[in-house]
């Protein structure tokens, strides 16, 4: 395989095997704060405000292995 | 249906937008590959580092600085028309930023503690990269940012390009002389790059063709062969005289022409004579160029620290990274060292995640007017604007976690207090 295919084979692998956590992150964390809010309306603003929170851990690895997918294929 | 097609004026729309829909799937890169495409232009070249637009002095200035001190600018100017002429009832612009400030002054308190003293002083610093990070966010995606820019010639291309491979040259021929070694990564760099395209424009404003078809390889730009190239190489060999050489003299002029030079027609237009280049924007987002989002997160954590120092002092607070084995256990001596290097980690999370959110922002912006010229981009607006938001919203939420953390003595172990 020569150096150009390897590239985009690189990149590609970077960013969707580096998404499956994340997402599955997210998801859960979502899923939570949907089950906290249902159980106790009242709490909802305190309840967003930490997920919001939370999501941006779980998204930021996902950034990681976007960056790196970027860096693989323009750099 | 039925109310469809009974009221005029809706049914005039409905037509509207699918005739815009239409248009612009034939328009874009799907009908260019049929014949159509009279709307689409060349993917344009996505360069992960900001590239420069002028010179001050010999400092060079990037686009997205310009993009930073804009977005400055408009956040001052707006700031001072909302303090202009204070009301105990507000009203506009004045009500805007009170919300943000209420907003924030709450989270502040609930985040520290619950009383006043204690979240007054991470209140400035969170609402200040809260709002510089959503107003450069939401300036970055303005129309005209990142599509209107100058022609960069195949001399500056070649010019840029020349030094990593001249490194290389160097490494493997040391004994070259400089005249050499330029030669040499000349020749290897017509041949690694002799396939890659660039995009031919009308004049200097308009790409020509439709769609990708608008680009030209390099090697129809720069007329050199297998040959020619050998012949240069073995004058490198043998230590001849570069400046004879008619075959390093013809490539030269062609890189300062900078256009096309051999036959290459398209659908009946011919290229021959057309400059040829790639589009280096004036205006660039200042959050998708690393060196401003490290910038901003070195910032935030050197406030960080500063805080932690303050509440805690010299000792107190480096004692939470410098541990005495002998008095706390070995285990809290490793545990110290771990949280010294999660300060870094930090520091690149903050500039990884905004720099990464919204350079794939732009990158997706331009992919999809690139695909679906005229429509394909309105939901990706509204997708960029609330990331913008969010992400501002984050690093300063960020920040003060952190901050709250850093102030919390060793054994103060809830200091969340529930805010209403």
């Amino acid at each position: 395989m020569d150096a150009e295919a390897t590239k985009y084979l690189g990149a590609a692998i970077s960013i969707g095997v580096g998404a499956i956590g994340p997402g599955i992150g997210i998801g859960l964390l979502a899923g939570k704060a949907m089950e906290a809010i249902g159980r106790n309306p009242e709490a909802t603003g305190p309840v967003q405000q930490n997920m919001i929170l939370g999501l941006a851990f779980a998204e930021a690895i996902a950034i990681y292995a976007l960056v790196i997918a970027i860096i693989i294929l323009f750099v | 249906m039925g109310k469809l097609f009974s009221s005029p004026k809706l049914l005039a729309i409905a037509i509207g937008v699918v005739a815009m829909l239409l248009i612009s799937v034939a328009g874009g890169a799907l009908g260019a590959s049929f014949g159509f495409g009279w709307l689409g232009g060349p993917i344009p070249f996505i360069s992960v580092p900001a590239e420069r637009v002028a010179y001050i002095g010999s400092y060079p200035l990037l686009n997205s600085t310009v993009m930073f001190w804009f977005g400055g600018l408009i956040l001052i100017f707006v700031a001072w028309r909302a303090t202009r002429k204070m009301s105990d009832v507000p009203s506009g612009l004045q009500n805007l930023f009170e919300v943000i400030y209420e907003f924030f002054g709450n989270t502040v308190d609930g985040a520290a503690g619950g009383t006043a003293k204690a979240g007054r002083r991470f209140l400035a610093l969170v609402s200040t990269i809260f709002l510089v990070v959503v107003i450069i966010n939401w300036v970055g995606i303005l129309p005209g940012v990142g599509s209107v820019g100058r022609i960069e010639t195949i001399e500056e291309w070649v010019h840029h390009h020349l030094p990593k491979t001249e490194a290389k040259v160097q490494e493997k021929h040391p004994e070259y002389t400089p005249v050499q070694t330029e030669a040499a990564a000349l020749v290897h760099l017509l041949e690694e790059h002799g396939e890659d395209t660039f995009v031919a424009f009308d004049g200097s404003i308009v790409p020509l063709g439709r769609g990708e078809q608008a680009r030209v390889p390099l090697n129809k730009i720069v007329t050199f062969s297998e040959s020619g190239l050998h012949q240069i190489e073995e004058a490198i060999h043998h230590g001849d005289d570069l400046d004879a050489l008619p075959v390093l003299d013809s490539i030269h002029s062609d890189i300062k022409k900078g256009v096309v030079q051999g036959e290459f027609v398209y659908k009946g237009q011919d290229f021959k004579g057309k400059t040829v280049g790639l589009l280096v924007p004036f205006l660039r987002g200042a959050s998708t160029d690393i060196n401003t989002t490290l910038a901003i997160a070195l910032v935030a954590m050197f406030t960080v620290q500063v805080w932690g120092i303050r509440a805690l002092g010299v000792r107190g607070y480096g004692g939470k990274f410098f541990v005495n084995p002998i008095s706390q256990g070995p285990i809290a001596t490793f545990v110290g060292i771990l949280e010294g290097f999660g300060e870094l980690t930090r520091t690149l999370s903050f500039t990884f995640r905004l720099f990464g959110n919204m350079f794939a922002g732009e990158i997706l912006l331009i992919a999809m007017a690139f695909l679906l010229p005229l429509i394909g981009i309105i939901p990706f607006m509204g997708l960029e604007l609330f990331v913008g938001l969010i992400q501002g919203y984050i690093f300063a939420m960020l920040t003060l976690v952190f901050g709250v953390m850093a102030v919390a003595s060793h054994g103060d172990h809830d200091s969340h207090a529930e805010d209403h």
